[in-house]
């Protein structure tokens, strides 16, 4: 069994297509979309109708909404925060009204019926974290959140999007001793230990011109293998590198 | 430096009346609260001009957040849907009866207040309605502690106190990232604590008296204070004022609440 699972599409149909044969090569039985489909461009409808409409052969996408689709459900006031802080910080005032136009009501209405994440096995798929979908999970981010992460769900993998980055961080062995002390005294020292516990970054699809990433994960071995996938005029639509 | 800290006073006067006698009587410097003013206990007003007429910092409760923003602010506070409908009635009373300036001072009272190596916080650094229980996962309690940037994190919500020293901790961490060298490293945080202050006006740990926590900054001992009080002069003030007897009664027996096992299996998800 292989999963190729993606994120950070952003409104881009040409990397979408080029990434989408690039799956096809590898025999995927399930393909994941962990959000960030729509971006503040012009393309973002034609890509989700894309993904709305698999072609006959192509896999069915799994999609769960990422941060741009969190922001979209605040403007079209669907979301759980009744204002778009987060965007106007990130991006000004401006992307308001850009982001508005960009995508449309019944896209909204659509985006409104995805996940929040998927939980398949012992992986959690989903783009942010257990936490939200603008926890930005990175390489360098310490193993306690890590750990915290992925036990909110009980979970041995975490595949994430947030970051666009592709990494492969695990947790390989930890423990930690712990004495409590009540109004009773004492009570006897434990060792808590983990060991093998996984976040993956699977890159992003959309965001780095001209240049794809995405991740293939076999359940049955563990294995996570990283692809990137040139497109564009002129770079062809190979496989630049695997590993 | 010796420093009180306690928790969860909801309403009850005699008991906080109590606790500032027992901080005098061991020369504490400092006093702080982490929250829950009000709420299940018959005198809300009193506590909170108590408070603040002694300048106590104190953090916002998720009892003290419901009062300003309503109800629905709760993530989950009751552990049976019978707790839950003594609950909303407890909510209604003290909403009808906390004065105008009560609810303004619970509104602008911090989530988190941080003091040198210390930090405090109602429930978790998370937010009010979070559990750190005494057995949650050692990493998870180590992150709670760690996401401050302090050595000694307070807390209160569960109504029963305790010292957690969390220790020896390692972590062997390898990173594989497309265009870097793989990375591997060991985390190994220096020891940290969590210090439950337990709960001045409701306790929960099986006898009526109050607790609260006293600390020495200088060699970092913790003391956890039981303080006997007239709790049944608080009993008889509930039942007068029309709350719900079922909080007399749980007061009297230190108790968390009687009526879990109705249904133990109850998450609610507002």
């Amino acid at each position: 069994m292989k999963w190729a699972i993606l994120s950070g599409l952003v409104g881009n149909l040409t990397a979408y297509e080029a990434v989408l044969q690039d799956v096809q090569q590898h025999q995927v039985d399930e393909l994941y979309i962990l959000g960030d489909l729509v971006g503040p461009n012009a393309t973002s409808e034609a890509l989700v109708k894309r993904l709305q409409n698999p072609r006959k052969g192509e896999p069915t996408p799994q999609i769960c909404t990422g941060w741009w689709e969190e922001q979209c459900l605040i403007l079209h006031a669907y979301g759980q925060k009744p204002e778009p802080t987060a965007l106007i910080e990130k991006y000004g005032a401006e992307m308001v009204k850009t982001l508005w136009d960009a995508v449309s009501r019944e896209t909204v209405t659509w985006i409104r019926s995805l996940e929040f994440g998927f939980m398949e096995l012992d992986c959690l798929l989903t783009h942010g974290s257990s936490v939200s979908v603008a926890d930005d999970l990175r390489p360098d981010t310490s193993p306690l959140v890590m750990c915290d992460r992925l036990g909110r769900l009980d979970a041995n993998y975490l595949f994430c999007g947030r970051s666009g980055l592709q990494f492969n961080y695990q947790i390989a062995d930890g423990s930690s001793t712990s004495t409590v002390i009540t109004l009773n005294g004492a009570t006897p020292t434990t060792t808590m230990e983990t060991s093998n516990k996984f976040v993956v970054g699977v890159g992003n699809v959309g965001l780095t011109p001209n240049l794809a990433s995405y991740t293939v994960y076999s359940p049955a071995s563990g294995q996570v293998n990283f692809k990137q996938v040139s497109y564009g005029f002129g770079k062809g639509f190979g496989n630049r590198k695997a590993s | 430096m010796k420093i009180a800290v306690m928790s969860c006073i909801h309403g009850n006067y005699e008991a906080l009346n109590a606790v500032l006698s027992d901080i005098d009587d061991h020369k504490a410097e400092q006093i702080f609260c982490l929250g829950d003013l009000v709420g299940y206990g018959p005198h809300p007003n009193a506590v909170v001009e108590m408070i603040r007429s002694l300048d106590i910092p104190t953090c916002q409760g998720c009892w003290d957040e419901d009062i300003v923003e309503g109800l629905n602010a709760c993530d989950c506070s009751y552990p049976s849907l019978l707790a839950e409908s003594r609950g909303k009635a407890a909510h209604a009373w003290t909403d009808q009866q906390i004065h105008p300036e009560t609810r303004e001072y619970l509104a602008q009272l911090p989530l988190t207040i941080k003091e040198k190596n210390m930090s405090f916080v109602h429930g978790s650094p998370n937010g009010q309605h979070e559990y750190l229980l005494p057995d949650v996962n050692a990493f998870t309690a180590l992150e709670r502690v760690l996401s401050t940037g302090s050595n000694v994190l307070f807390c209160g919500h569960t109504h029963v106190p305790y010292v957690r020293t969390l220790d020896q901790t390692k972590m062997l961490v390898k990173v594989e990232q497309q265009g870097q060298k793989d990375a591997h490293y060991q985390f190994t945080p220096s020891v940290r604590r969590i210090v439950n202050a337990g709960s001045v006006g409701e306790p929960r740990h099986g006898r009526p008296h109050a607790t609260y926590v006293l600390y020495d900054t200088d060699d970092q001992l913790v003391t956890i204070r039981e303080i006997e009080y007239d709790y049944q002069k608080t009993c008889a003030d509930i039942i007068e004022k029309g709350l719900p007897p079922i909080f007399a009664w749980r007061l009297a027996q230190g108790l968390e609440f009687a009526e879990r096992a109705d249904d133990p299996s109850h998450v609610c998800e507002r």
